[in-house]
């Protein structure tokens, strides 16, 4: 069952590289946004996977904390593009 | 608990997981793939949400505690509730492009 699990977090780590080479590479603020929300997503899988691993809730707490902080974050920057777009018009 | 149901209950733990990271490693692709912001977000909102999903499923018949499977259920709510308010603001901000 540990080795399943090591792969799936390999697969997950594979899938988190991609998604932050997408950030860093050139690209548009809103693309930059969608792509850390899926990273969210991404180590949310992760943090539930490794819970499943070691039988503890210790990893939970964090994916708890991690869903509420992206979704703000991804509010926030939201807002931040409509907002700039508004004053250039 | 009997061991057939622990090897059935774990082989199907198993296949959640593969497939909720396959959909996580899918999502990401799409990002490279697709060519407008609005067809990236359309490619990647909804594999993650499964994919949180299946990972929650794989996660809650390997745990044993009641509290630690409260929480699993806790994100999966949170994942299923904010995603789409995120995925409509900024389909909002984007615009047509």
């Amino acid at each position: 069952m540990t080795t399943v699990e090591n792969v799936v977090l390999a697969v997950l780590a594979l899938a988190a590289i991609t998604t932050v080479w997408r950030i860093v590479r050139r690209s548009t603020l809103g693309d930059r946004a969608v792509a850390f929300d899926l990273l969210t997503a991404i180590i949310t899988c992760a943090l539930l996977v490794s819970a499943a691993r070691i039988d503890d809730g210790l990893p939970l707490d964090l994916a708890v904390m991690l869903g509420l902080l992206g979704f703000l974050t991804a509010v926030t920057v939201a807002r931040f593009i409509e907002s700039r777009e508004g004053e250039e018009q | 608990m009997s061991d057939v149901v622990r090897t059935v209950l774990d082989v199907i733990s198993i296949v959640a997981f593969v497939v909720g990271a396959l959909l996580a490693l899918v999502a990401s692709v799409a990002m490279h793939r697709f060519t407008s912001t609005r067809s990236r977000m359309h490619a990647t909102t909804k594999p993650a949400t499964l994919g949180v999903s299946l990972c929650a499923l794989g996660a809650v018949l390997q745990l044993s505690d009641a509290s630690d499977i409260t929480k699993v259920a806790v994100v999966v709510v949170l994942q299923l509730v904010t995603a789409p308010l995120a995925a409509h603001m900024f389909g909002r901000s984007v615009g047509g492009k």
